[in-house]
C-alpha cells in the first residue's frame, strides 16, 4: 500500500509544483532572508536569558566555577530535598565536578522511576527563550529531562547564543563534528498545562520545578538585575 | 472521527440553548485574544515575521517534490522508516500493522490532529489496543466519551468541576476528593506515568518536517509528547505531505508565531527535534521509529485555487477571534477541524455535499484574516468556498433564485433603487403605527427571533441624495 501511495503522492506533489532545479530552490531559499526574532528584555545577554528564565517559571543561580556550581547544586537540593542526591547522565563535564567538596552524592546514568532529581549539562542556552538545549544521549538521557520532579540544568556562559538561529548556527557546528543526535530539545520551564479552564498548573506529566545554574564569568548584578526586572 | 458537519444548523442551536457552556465560550472569547493580543504587541516586528514565514511557507509548498524528497532521503539516513498514506483509512492500517507486528497492547499517544482526522483511536480500539490520550486535554475527552472542542485546547469547554466528577467517577481513588486543579492534575499525571511506562507504542504528532536533516519538531508544555517519543520502544510520528519546511530555521521561525498565536506564551515549556531511533551509544529512546506521511487529499489541495490552506499552522487563532465559533463551539461543527480554519478546510478534505453548511458559518467581519499567522484568506476562501456550492448547486434552490434575483437587481441599479425605495415605503407605511414588524414574508429566520424594525421610510441612497442637493 505504501510504494503504491507513495508514488501517487510524488506524482501529484510533482505535478502541482514549480520545477525549478536544486541550484534555482537553495538560490530562492537565501533570497528570503532570514526571520526577526524577539527583541532581548534588556541590552546584556546574560541578564536577558536569566530574565527569560524567571518568566518561564524557572529558577536561576549563577557559579563562576566548578566548586561554586557544585555548592549551588548541594545547596540547593538539600534546600528543596534534604537530600545530597541527585542523578546525573554521564557527561564527562559532571564525571570532572568536585562533587566530594560539597558532599554531593551523583549516580551517573538514566533516572530511574522515584529518583526526584536530575542534572542535565546543556550544549548550549538561547536568551530570546529562556532556554536551554540539551541533546539525548549517553551524556543526557531523555528521561533526565523528563521523569524527575526537579530539574537542574548547568549551562556555561560561552555557550549562551541571543537567538534560536545562532543557537541553529552552533549546532550544526556540533553536528559537523559528531553524529546527529536523536534528539535535540529545547527546554523553556518546567512541565506546564492550563487545559482545564485555562488555569496555570505546573508539573503537568514531567519535572515541577527547573532550576537552570549558569556557569562562567557573568557579574553577580546580572542575576539581580534580572530578578527585579522579572519579578511580577 | 466519524463526521457530521450536515447537521450544523441543528447542532449550533443545541449549542446555544446550552447557557453554562455558552458563558464558558463567552469567557473564553473575550480571553484568548488578549493573551494572543498581548504576546503579538511585546513582539516587535510580528507583521515582519509573519510575512516572512508566508514566504517560506510558500517557497516550500511551491518546491514541495524537492523538499519531500529531500526530507524523505534525510528521514531514511537517519534510521527512520518512512511510510506513505493516502487516505486516512490507509494510515490507520499501517499504525495497526508497525503495533501488531510488535505484538504492542498498550499505546501512549500525543496529541495529534492527523490521528484524530483519520479516526486511528477508534480504529485502534476497534482491534483491541489499549489506546490512551497523554494530553491532559485529549485524556479528559477520551474518560468522557467527548470529541475535542478546540484544535489547541480540545477540553476547554469542560469545567475544573466537571472535570472533577469525571475522576472521580472514572478513577479509583479511595478518600482522595481532588478539591482543586492542582489535585487534577496530579491525579492525571500519576494514572499517565504508570501508562507512560508500561506502553509498548508511543504515537506522536509533528508541528514541523526539517528537510534538510530529516528532524521533525515537536511543540508542547505538558512534556507528554516527549514522553511518548523517548518512553516507548517503538515510536510512531503521524503528520501529513505539508508540514514539511526546508530549514531548522524556518520550523523554529514558525514556533515564535505558533506559540504566540494559540496560546500568548513567548515560548513553550518543550521545543524537541527528533531525527529516529536511538543511536549505539544512547541508553534510551526507541528502538525502532516510523514515520507515516498522510496526503488525504491535500496534494489535491495543493494544486487548486485553495492551496494557500496548507499554510495553516493549526494555532486556533481564527477560532478565539470568530463570532460564530465563540457563539456555537466547536463541538458544532461536526468536524475535527471547526471555526474559519475548519469551515475552509472540512469542505476540501471530506466533501462541499456534506459539509455545505460550514462556509456560511461565518459573518464576514474578518477577523480570523487579521489573527492568521499564516495570513491566510480566510473569508475570501470561504465566500469562494460558498460560490462553489451555488455553481454546483448544493445551495437550496431559493437561495440560488433568490441570489440570481439580486445579481439581476444589481446590474440594473436604477430599478434596484426605485424597487428597494417601494418597498421600504411600503414597509413604512405597514408597520409605522406599531413601530416593529412579528412576521415578514421570506424573513422568516430574522423575525423568529427577534422583531423587525419598521423602516424610517427612505432607503440610505435616497438619504444621501437628499442631503447631498441640501449641501
Amino acid at each position: 500500500m505504501t510504494d503504491s501511495s507513495r508514488a501517487g503522492i510524488f506524482s501529484r506533489v510533482r505535478q502541482a509544483s514549480a520545477g525549478a532545479d536544486s541550484a534555482e530552490i537553495a538560490a530562492q531559499l537565501r533570497s528570503l532572508g532570514r526571520a526577526p526574532a524577539a527583541a532581548l528584555p534588556c541590552a546584556d545577554l546574560y541578564t536577558s536569558f536569566l530574565i527569560n528564565v524567571l518568566k518561564n517559571h524557572g529558577t536561576a543561580d549563577l557559579a563562576s566555577n566548578r566548586s561554586e556550581a557544585v555548592t549551588a547544586t548541594s545547596k540547593y537540593i538539600y534546600q528543596h530535598y534534604n537530600t545530597h542526591r541527585l542523578v546525573a547522565g554521564n557527561d564527562p563535564r559532571l564525571a570532572a565536578m568536585p562533587w566530594r567538596e560539597a558532599g554531593v552524592l551523583p549516580r551517573f546514568g538514566a533516572l530511574e522511576p522515584g529518583e526526584p532529581v536530575s542534572l542535565s549539562y546543556a550544549r548550549l542556552a538561547v536568551a530570546e527563550l529562556g532556554a536551554v538545549v540539551t541533546f539525548t544521549g549517553k551524556a543526557n538521557p531523555a528521561a533526565n529531562n523528563l521523569l524527575a520532579e526537579n530539574h537542574i540544568v548547568m549551562v556555561d556562559c560561552m555557550d549562551l547564543v541571543v537567538d534560536m538561529e545562532a543557537a541553529w548556527e552552533r549546532i550544526r557546528q556540533i553536528t559537523d563534528q559528531e553524529q546527529r543526535p536523536r534528539g535535540v530539545n529545547f527546554i523553556a520551564g518546567p512541565s506546564s498545562t492550563a487545559d482545564i479552564e485555562g488555569k496555570q498548573i505546573y508539573g503537568a506529566h514531567g519535572p515541577r520545578q527547573w532550576h537552570v545554574i549558569l556557569l562562567g564569568d557573568v557579574p553577580a548584578t546580572a542575576l539581580q538585575e534580572a530578578r527585579s526586572i522579572a519579578a511580577p | 472521527m466519524e463526521q457530521h458537519s450536515d447537521t450544523f444548523l441543528e447542532n449550533a442551536s443545541k449549542a446555544l440553548g446550552n447557557k453554562a457552556q455558552a458563558d464558558i465560550r463567552d469567557l473564553l472569547g473575550l480571553f484568548t485574544p488578549l493573551l494572543r493580543n498581548a504576546a503579538v504587541d511585546n513582539f516587535e516586528h510580528f507583521e515582519a515575521l509573519r510575512h516572512h514565514v508566508k514566504r517560506v511557507r510558500q517557497h516550500s509548498l511551491d518546491n514541495l517534490d524537492h523538499y519531500l524528497a529531500t526530507y524523505e532521503q534525510q528521514a531514511l539516513k537517519n534510521g527512520n522508516r518512512v511510510h506513505f498514506a493516502n487516505s486516512g483509512d490507509d494510515l490507520n492500517s499501517i499504525v495497526l500493522d508497525i503495533c501488531q507486528q510488535h505484538n504492542a497492547q498498550r499505546i501512549a499517544k500525543g496529541k495529534s490532529m492527523i490521528t484524530e482526522e483519520t479516526g486511528l483511536n477508534d480504529f485502534l480500539q476497534r482491534a483491541n489496543l489499549d489506546v490512551m490520550e497523554t494530553d491532559l486535554g485529549e485524556y479528559i475527552i477520551q474518560q468522557a466519551g467527548e470529541t475535542p472542542s478546540h484544535i489547541v485546547g480540545p477540553a476547554l469547554h469542560k469545567s475544573a468541576d466537571e472535570v472533577r466528577q469525571l475522576f472521580l467517577q472514572k478513577h479509583d481513588l479511595g478518600e482522595r476528593e481532588l478539591d482543586n486543579t492542582e489535585d487534577i492534575v496530579g491525579e492525571a499525571r500519576q494514572i499517565l506515568r504508570e501508562h507512560f511506562l508500561k506502553a509498548q507504542v508511543g504515537i506522536i504528532g509533528a508541528n514541523a518536517l526539517v528537510a534538510e536533516d530529516g528532524y521533525s519538531m515537536l511543540v508542547t508544555n505538558e512534556g507528554n509528547g516527549d514522553l511518548c517519543a523517548n518512553l516507548p520502544p517503538v515510536l510512531i510520528i503521524c503528520t501529513s505531505v505539508e508540514r514539511i519546511l526546508p530549514r531548522a530555521e524556518d520550523a523554529t521561525a514558525m514556533l515564535r508565531l505558533l506559540v504566540r498565536s494559540a496560546t500568548g506564551q513567548s515560548q513553550t515549556c518543550y521545543t524537541s527535534f527528533y531525527s529516529g531511533p536511538r543511536r549505539e551509544q544512547d541508553v534510551d529512546g526507541p528502538l525502532e521509529t516510523h514515520i507515516v506521511l498522510l496526503d488525504n487529499r491535500r496534494t489535491e489541495i495543493l494544486a487548486s485555487d485553495y492551496r494557500e490552506m496548507l499554510q495553516c499552522i493549526r494555532c486556533g487563532a481564527c477560532l478565539n477571534h470568530c463570532p460564530i465559533y465563540n457563539s456555537v463551539g466547536g463541538h458544532a461543527y461536526g468536524s475535527v477541524y471547526m471555526g474559519p480554519m475548519g469551515s475552509v478546510l472540512t469542505p476540501l478534505l471530506s466533501s462541499l455535499e456534506e459539509s455545505n453548511a460550514l462556509p456560511n458559518a461565518c459573518t464576514s467581519c474578518g477577523r480570523c484574516a487579521e489573527v492568521c499567522p499564516a495570513e491566510i484568506p480566510l473569508p475570501d476562501l470561504l465566500r469562494d468556498l460558498r460560490h462553489q456550492e451555488t455553481v454546483e448547486k448544493i445551495t437550496a434552490p431559493r437561495w440560488r433564485i433568490g441570489l440570481k434575483l439580486h445579481t439581476w437587481l444589481a446590474r440594473n441599479p436604477r430599478l434596484y433603487h426605485w424597487l428597494t425605495g417601494v418597498g421600504i415605503h411600503l414597509l413604512h407605511l405597514a408597520g409605522r403605527k406599531r413601530g416593529s414588524f412579528r412576521k415578514l414574508p421570506l424573513a422568516g429566520g430574522w423575525t423568529s427571533q427577534r422583531d423587525f424594525p419598521t423602516p424610517q421610510g427612505k432607503t440610505f441612497m435616497q438619504q444621501y441624495r437628499a442631503q447631498r442637493k441640501q449641501s
